[in-house]
């Protein structure tokens, strides 16, 4: 084979590598997961590459300081388990400076925040943060979003669970897929 | 060498040969030296570029404006077919060696290079993937670049220097976000590792090609770009109220400036030495800035603050690296540029802390004009110079002196006058003596 063949080889290899990795892994968490669903709001930002999406921010942005939690500002990554309240939404009831297992823990990073009211605060990063949408729908589903929000109205993220790994599968107003609702808003 | 200028070759070798300007043996050895070598030139590439551009933009929208109605293994095959197919084609591509044209080359590399953007974009927006474009731009860049080493494409290269050179400032810029700076890579390494990413294309496993003039521009507003990025990544201290960028800016254009050339590099004019252009508009411009007081006393501070710094020293150490190079190869009007770098280094332990940036910005004014007047006379000493560029400093030396001297408006007016005059007259001097000369030599 000449060295132009092989070279163009590990590349076409390392080509597929990179996004069937990603599928493979996002597979077997929507397919094996845990279903959780958590409060968030959702404003419309864009992305040059990939198009219009919601910003997905989970209410919970930050939680008291866990024992043994580093008071410099870098990120620290911590396992938080998530425990669904009488609305069925999932909060953070613990928080772990070493990996823990169960169904409903998911990976985060966290920083010290500061202190309020006496409370030292961290700030949680959670490993989602925006929801795709047809280019025509997202105006839509950010005016609704708004609207809702006024109305006193939360969007919900839905997302499956996995050894700590999380996938955000969809954003629901009401209980419907907001993707369902832009688009009946648009006809 | 373009296609161009090997049919132009070509058909000169036998008149040459006859009137006796060149050997047999020697016209023998020019036509094996670029024999099966024309590539492409820039419309060999604009046809392979733009052809490739259009088939991926209608793919996209022909698929984008159904996306919402497939279910998700129809837009994962949608995402992943045309990287299968356009791998494919460009294997073809490939397998026909020699005899593939130079715009098959552009086109397969390039659309290949979209397919895979469009693949891992995809692939992040049906799993909803967080992360910032940048981060794809790193890995599109990284898995692309061999497809411009195998097919031998200058376009899918100017897409690569373009992306990492993006990629590199917006770390750099992220490094001044508190909320992102644990995450960022660090570019003082990342970004020398990826400029070498163009090295196996150009000069090549043989050493011996060269990119043609637009990729040259291209590789030198690269190199200088996200050089900056690296000097501002470098100097970013948080919670620190001062940064030594300044001073680091100006040795990252005094290394691009300096970057070294062999000998048909030097003899080719200034037109086609875009990183001297560059790397030299750049240091004057900064040199020009440090001749006012308030910019001169922040470059002393920021010359202290740089030192301590690793990227600073290893700066430095090209810097000096490449001069020695450039003085043993007689480039005296580019190191007479290059030395604008290091005037702050001398005058930071002469000047105390926190006194007036005077003596630094007269310095830089004198040091202007000493190197102005270098400029003209290695010209006129028959050496590689640039009479009309040392003129040029001159004249803005003194207009930016004029303009923020006390005097009044018309003394201010005369003396633009003049010295508006006298630089038309001396243009039409050194014009004038170089048409005498009729060599047609290099200006820098």
């Amino acid at each position: 084979m000449r060295p132009a063949l092989a070279v163009f080889a590990v590349a076409a290899v390392a080509q597929w590598f990179l996004p069937l990795s990603g599928i493979w892994q996002h597979e077997r968490v929507i397919a094996r997961g845990t279903l959780v669903r958590i409060e968030c709001g959702a404003p419309d930002p864009y992305d040059p590459l990939r198009g219009r999406y919601l910003a997905v921010r989970p209410a919970q942005s930050s939680v008291s300081k866990p024992e043994g939690f580093p008071l410099g500002g870098g990120k620290v990554p911590v396992w938080a388990t998530l425990e669904a309240g009488d609305d069925g939404l999932s909060r953070v009831k613990s928080l772990s400076l070493e990996p823990v297992s169960g169904p409903t823990v998911i990976s985060l990073t966290a920083r010290f925040s500061g202190t309020s009211n006496g409370t030292d605060v961290i700030w949680l990063k959670w490993p989602f943060d925006r929801f795709y949408l047809n280019e025509r729908l997202a105006p839509d589903a950010d005016k609704l979003v708004a609207e809702r929000l006024q109305a006193g109205e939360k969007p919900v993220a839905e997302i499956r669970l996995f050894h700590g790994q999380a996938v955000l599968t969809d954003v629901l107003i009401d209980g419907v897929s907001i993707r369902q609702v832009a688009k009946q808003q648009a006809e | 060498m373009s296609l161009d200028h090997y049919h132009w070759l070509a058909e000169q070798l036998p008149a040459w040969e006859q009137e006796g300007i060149v050997t047999a043996d020697g016209a023998r050895r020019l036509r094996e030296r670029y024999a099966g070598k024309p590539r492409g030139g820039l419309a060999q590439m604009i046809v392979g570029a733009v052809g490739a551009l259009l088939i991926g933009t209608g793919l996209i929208a022909l698929i984008a404006s159904n996306w919402d109605i497939f279910p998700r293994w129809v837009r994962l095959l949608l995402a992943l077919g045309p990287l299968a197919a356009t791998q494919g084609v460009s294997w073809w591509v490939l397998g026909k060696g020699e005899s593939a044209k130079p715009w098959q080359q552009e086109a397969a590399a390039l659309v290949q290079t979209l397919a895979v953007g469009a693949a891992m974009a995809l692939v992040s927006q049906i799993y909803n993937l967080p992360g910032t474009w940048t981060d794809l731009f790193f890995w599109w860049c990284v898995v692309s670049v061999p497809l411009a080493w195998v097919l031998r494409s200058q376009a899918t290269a100017i897409a690569y220097l373009i992306g990492i050179t993006v990629w590199t400032v917006a770390q750099a810029a992220d490094r001044l976000s508190w909320s992102a700076a644990a995450d960022i890579a660090d570019v003082r390494l990342w970004f020398p590792l990826l400029l070498a990413g163009v090295l196996p294309l150009w000069p090549g496993p043989e050493l011996r090609d060269r990119p043609a003039s637009g990729s040259r521009l291209v590789l030198a507003i690269a190199a200088l770009v996200g050089l900056l990025a690296v000097a501002a990544f470098a100097s970013i201290r948080r919670q620190a109220p001062d940064y030594g960028f300044f001073w680091l800016a100006m040795l990252s254009a005094a290394a691009v400036l300096l970057f070294p050339l062999d000998r048909n590099g030097i003899a080719e004019p200034l037109s086609r030495k875009p990183q001297v252009l560059l790397g030299g508009l750049a240091l004057v411009i900064m040199a020009l800035i440090a001749t006012f007081e308030d910019p001169a006393r922040v470059l002393v501070k920021h010359v202290r603050f740089a030192l301590p710094l690793g990227w600073c020293w290893l700066l430095l150490a090209v810097v000096a690296g490449c001069a020695i190079l450039a003085f043993r190869q007689g480039r005296y009007a580019v190191l007479a540029v290059a030395a604008l770098a290091l005037v702050p280094l001398v005058a930071a332990p002469l000047s105390a802390a926190d006194t007036s940036g005077w003596p630094v910005a007269i310095t830089y004014s004198l040091v202007l004009l000493a190197t102005a007047i270098v400029l003209i006379a290695l010209e006129f000493l028959g050496r590689q110079g640039a009479a009309r560029i040392g003129a040029a400093l001159i004249a803005l030396l003194v207009i930016l002196r004029m303009a923020d001297a006390d005097v009044s408006l018309l003394v201010k007016g005369l003396a633009f006058i003049v010295i508006g005059s006298g630089f038309l007259a001396f243009n039409a001097f050194v014009t004038h003596r170089r048409r005498a000369a009729l060599t047609g030599g290099s200006p820098a």
